[in-house]
């Protein structure tokens, strides 16, 4: 019996824990994919590349002495003008096309080699990280958790809820399920569907850089660090199903607990080809996505 | 007796009047080809030889791509997979002695087809976006697995691939002769074009073509989409597989790099580049990627990013490619139209 | 009669010192080319960057002390991008188009092997200074292909001699990135360990690129080490080494391990939680020998940074060719390759040799430990001793 506490004390609580912690940051990231994919038809696979950005933008801004606090605030006030200037200057250029569904893909795929390059360019080869703002542990149930991580989970809820209020509650939030819906009948009505579609994509790539700032002290930064999380957002996108809000969330959370349980039972090079095995077996079984009951969202 | 239709009369100086078309494309490549490799000859030059046979075997896995996004409508951003299938089943083989230049060649074709098969099961149920994230995750497992297999070499692939000799019956090429391989290249992969084009022409590609425009059509005139596209894929598999096998030929040895997704990547760029869906557009892009990367590499480390630039510009102002622009004149409806009344 | 002698002499001081430039001429027109393969950008850019110092600095002195048989070194640079289809493409230039005479500067392993096929199709020899698989002058050994650095498993034995010297009771946990060169590295390790008589108890693989080591605390925590060894590098050991400190793991543990865990490239992220980390290594700048020091202070000088054992090992390499060359008295690839198995030569870390039978150099390694923030010397082990076996069995 004792035996059974220790294990679920010592190995199985944590390694929940740890799997809540990871999987809200990777419903960050998922969810600003999700929201692009099911909004905007834009499948962007640049997006692990936005999520570096937000860290190397904090990096910069630490350098000339921002705190960490304010820097959660400008990064992603950063990343949404150069989000915005994409979509709008590039990705809408080839929104008439019959093969947009390809060519956004190609066009975004192009943007990530240039983007990690320039990474490579401007900030160089070597790892970054910025100290723990929030050092330390506290023991919860027994369970020793690092003061951080518990912050993570915080705000990475708040942001989740601020989100959904953002996209269910407001009139902004309105006007872009609109335009995801019927973007004639919603243009018709008065709403500038571009600058809607071009304002989503900004939100959705900050997202992805917000959680960049929020991960970069446990996670360092460095220019491959978008690959991190692709193939987690993308199964959480699909398996949740695109465009839905909802799906995101549960699937990014649910995909992280089974990572991070499997990980105690499994080799680690299983890993990957599981989620693979998930995603595929989502899109054979139910396309739409497990958690989509509420349609597009 | 019908009155002369201005719009026939218009057509035909018109067609008359054609510049440059696609066919004088696929008949430059192998004459500029031929006119490089006779200079190479002479001068006795080695390295850029064999930089073009690598390019041209590269060629082989862009026509693959161009056959499944040209032709059929899908985007494949894995096919990396199979070329890697054909590059390891080759090394493999050859390295242990077992086969020669014929047998490496067959058994990597015998590989790839059922992978392909079983593949595109899974694959090809999916629509659209879906099916380019499994192609997409299936080369990255794919990847990731070889990369820790131990027996197929790990994270340092499998060196040792002897030198062969290639095995006509009336006649022996050298592979170790760079002009000899390079030509013998030339040969397989206009061999594809012809092969494959010529495929494209007959009742099979016309429905993948009509796959391609609208499915759902294809679907009401009787035709089941479902399995023209799995064939598709299974001959692009191959197309990749074959070409793949002869890189160990070429390199001696092969790498998980050979999967990973950059190799597929820089597939697409090249289809897009040298012009979708005319098979020969891969080819040219296919050199000039080798080309530029081997120009732009001498002046500095961050190449990448030019050349995902040139990518971007090109997908937004040039989206049909190269080759793009010497199909112009086809399919000017308007003055078509005359003629079939 | 004087004064003809005097207009002699007068045009002989003019013609003689214009022969003697333009015999040095004609013969700089004959220079030695090393190729340099090396990645000039990307993770491992920083490596590339001391193997580029190294070498040039050699050649630098080299050359004001009249060159190699008279003959001055031309250095040729190519970004090697860590990836063997690179790798070859550019050694093939080098060695067809830019007809090198000697490679140097490779760093991935697999490239390394990889290139030396290469090498061997083109009748040319070269060496490594960084590549750690056991491999390359093991299993996969090539007669033409030759290392000056110290390989993994001297590294392991060497970890595995301090721990047994220093706590002989210790409990011994090892982690690693789950693919061949990480499972190879702890595995020479925990056999070294093992026969030493230590208590391993545990070993843990992790996927390559692993973000959050998390999971693996709760099996570390169970097993109670004190000593933990790792085989991880670059983005890697900055999270372990991070994480394991945001638990509270990391007061506990005396972190040991492969010598490419812990660089440049990477201890300024890994900060606080680097102090302490122990490896072994073939160099350190703080060797305190006169031909070290100056060495040293002459690396600084010319670059306004510390030589690492990346630095340090390319600029033994080329000493190490001129003396082979100049012994043998010529470049060719079957003279040099036998004047260089088992040559003994001066470097800045001591006398080197090379092994006949495998070409991996024998040297003193040594015991580094990070505090504040650089590595320092706490002792030496032995050449011979920790060597290993000969298990090349191609020529």
């Amino acid at each position: 019996m004792t035996e059974a506490i220790e294990y679920l004390q010592f190995v199985l609580a944590p390694q929940m824990l740890n799997g809540l912690t990871i999987g809200v940051a990777v419903v960050l990231v998922a969810l600003g994919l999700s929201i692009i994919f099911g909004l905007l038809d834009v499948v962007n696979m640049a997006h692990g590349e936005f999520y570096a950005l937000g860290a190397f933008i904090s990096m910069s801004l630490y350098s000339l002495g921002v705190s960490f606090w304010l820097a959660l605030v400008l990064v992603p006030l950063i990343v949404m003008p150069i989000g915005f200037l994409i979509e709008r200057g590039l990705i809408q250029r080839v929104y008439q096309q019959d093969q947009r569904h390809v060519l956004t893909l190609l066009l975004t795929v192009g943007l990530s080699i240039i983007m990690e390059d320039a990474f490579d360019l401007i900030y160089g080869p070597n790892t970054m990280r910025p100290e723990n703002p929030l050092p330390g542990s506290t023991e919860l149930l027994g369970v020793i958790v690092p003061n951080y991580r518990l912050f993570l989970l915080a705000v990475g809820v708040a942001t989740i809820v601020a989100t959904w209020l953002l996209i269910y509650r407001t009139r902004l939030g309105a006007m872009i399920r609109a335009a995801a819906f019927d973007k004639h009948m919603t243009a018709s009505l008065g709403v500038p569907v571009l600058r809607v579609y071009a304002g989503t994509f900004a939100f959705g790539v900050a997202l992805a850089g917000f959680a960049g700032v929020l991960l970069a002290p446990i996670y360092s930064v460095f220019p491959t660090m978008g690959h991190d999380f692709v193939l987690l957002a993308f199964t959480a996108v699909i398996v949740g199903g695109i465009g839905s809000f909802y799906g995101a969330v549960l699937a990014g959370l649910l995909l992280a607990q089974i990572q991070a349980i499997s990980s105690l039972y499994i080799s680690p090079h299983w890993s990957d080809p599981l989620l693979f095995a998930i995603m595929v077996a989502v899109l054979v079984v139910r396309p739409q996505g497990l958690f989509n009951w509420m349609g597009r969202s | 007796m019908r009155p002369a239709n201005p719009a026939v009369s218009a057509a035909a100086p018109a067609r008359a009047r054609r510049r440059l078309s696609v066919q004088h494309l696929v008949i430059a490549f192998p004459v500029l080809s031929l006119i490089f490799a006779g200079i190479g000859a002479a001068l006795g030059e080695t390295f850029y030889l064999r930089l073009a046979t690598e390019a041209l075997i590269l060629a082989g896995l862009a026509i693959s791509v161009d056959i499944l996004l040209g032709y059929t409508g899908l985007l494949s951003l894995g096919q990396a997979l199979y070329f890697g299938l054909g590059a390891y089943t080759a090394a493999f083989l050859l390295g242990q002695g077992a086969v020669g230049f014929w047998g490496a060649l067959l058994a990597s074709l015998a590989l790839a087809t059922p992978v392909a098969l079983l593949a595109g099961l899974v694959a090809i149920r999916s629509k659209g976006v879906y099916f380019i994230l499994i192609t997409f995750g299936l080369a990255q497992v794919a990847a990731k697995t070889v990369y820790n297999t131990r027996e197929l070499g790990g994270s340092d692939g499998l060196v040792g691939v002897p030198v062969l000799q290639a095995d006509f019956g009336l006649f022996q090429v050298d592979l170790g002769s760079p002009v000899a391989f390079f030509l013998l290249m030339l040969a397989l992969i206009m061999g594809l074009y012809v092969g494959l084009n010529y495929l494209m022409h007959t009742p099979f590609g016309r429905t993948l073509v009509a796959i391609r425009s609208n499915e759902h059509r294809v679907r009401f005139l009787g035709f089941d989409p479902w399995r023209y596209k799995l064939a598709a894929y299974v001959v692009a598999a191959n197309v990749a597989a074959l070409c793949g096998a002869l890189y160990p030929m070429l390199r001696g040895f092969v790498s998980p790099e050979l999967l990973y997704f950059k190799m597929s990547a820089d597939a697409v760029i090249t289809v897009i580049l040298g012009g979708v869906g005319t098979l020969i557009g891969p080819i040219y892009g296919s050199v000039a990627l080798v080309g530029l990367r081997t120009v732009l590499g001498s002046w500095t480390e961050h190449y990448h990013m030019i050349i995902g630039a040139l990518f971007m510009l090109a997908v937004i102002f040039m989206p049909r490619g190269f080759a793009g622009l010497f199909d112009r004149d086809e399919g000017e409806p308007a003055q078509d139209g005359g003629e079939r009344t | 009669m004087t004064g003809k002698l005097k207009k002699v002499g007068a045009v002989l001081s003019v013609l003689l010192p214009m022969a003697a430039a333009g015999q040095a001429a004609a013969q700089s027109n004959n220079p030695i080319t090393i190729g340099v393969l090396t990645p000039l950008s990307g993770t491992y850019a920083p490596i590339g960057q001391q193997v580029k110092w190294g070498t040039e600095l050699a050649v630098k002195e080299i050359n004001a002390a009249g060159g190699i048989l008279g003959r001055p070194i031309r250095l040729l640079y190519e970004d090697e991008e860590a990836n063997p289809s690179v790798a070859t493409r550019k050694a093939e230039k080098l060695f067809q188009s830019d007809k090198v005479d000697f490679l140097t500067g490779v760093v991935n392993s697999g490239a390394t092997i990889a290139v030396g096929q290469v090498a061997e199709r083109n009748d040319r020899l070269m060496a490594t200074t960084v590549s750690l698989s056991d491999a390359i002058t093991g299993a996969r050994c090539s007669p033409n292909v030759f290392r000056v650095n110290a390989p993994g498993g001297m590294q392991a034995l060497g970890l595995a001699a301090w721990i047994k010297q220093n706590n002989p009771k210790a409990r011994v946990f090892a982690i690693g990135p789950d693919y061949e060169m990480g499972r190879n590295t702890v595995d020479g390790f925990v056999k070294q360990a093992k026969e030493l008589g230590l208590s391993v108890v545990g070993q843990v693989f992790a996927p390559l690129g692993e973000k959050d080591y998390t999971p693996y605390f709760g099996q570390i925590r169970q097993a109670r080490p004190d000593v933990l060894y790792t085989s991880t590098a670059g983005n890697d050991t900055v999270r372990l080494f991070t994480q394991l400190q945001e638990y509270g793991l990391r007061e506990r543990l005396t972190i040991v391990g492969a010598s490419v865990a812990v660089t440049a490239q990477n201890i300024g992220a890994i900060g606080a939680a680097a102090e302490g980390f122990v490896t072994v290594a073939g160099y350190s700048p703080d060797i305190d020998t006169p031909e070290n020091k100056k060495f040293v202070a002459d690396f600084r000088k010319a670059y306004n940074a510390d030589p690492d054992l990346y630095g340090a090992d390319s600029y033994g390499l080329i000493y190490l060719y001129k003396a082979a060359v100049e012994k043998a008295g010529t470049t060719e690839t079957a003279k040099l390759r036998k004047t260089l198995e088992g040559f003994t030569w001066q470097t800045p870390q001591g006398p080197k040799s090379v092994r006949a039978g495998d070409h991996q150099a024998v040297m003193t390694v040594y015991v580094l430990e990070v505090r504040n923030g650089r590595f320092t010397i706490k002792e030496k082990i032995d050449g011979q001793t920790a060597i290993g076996p000969d298990t090349c069995e191609r020529f």
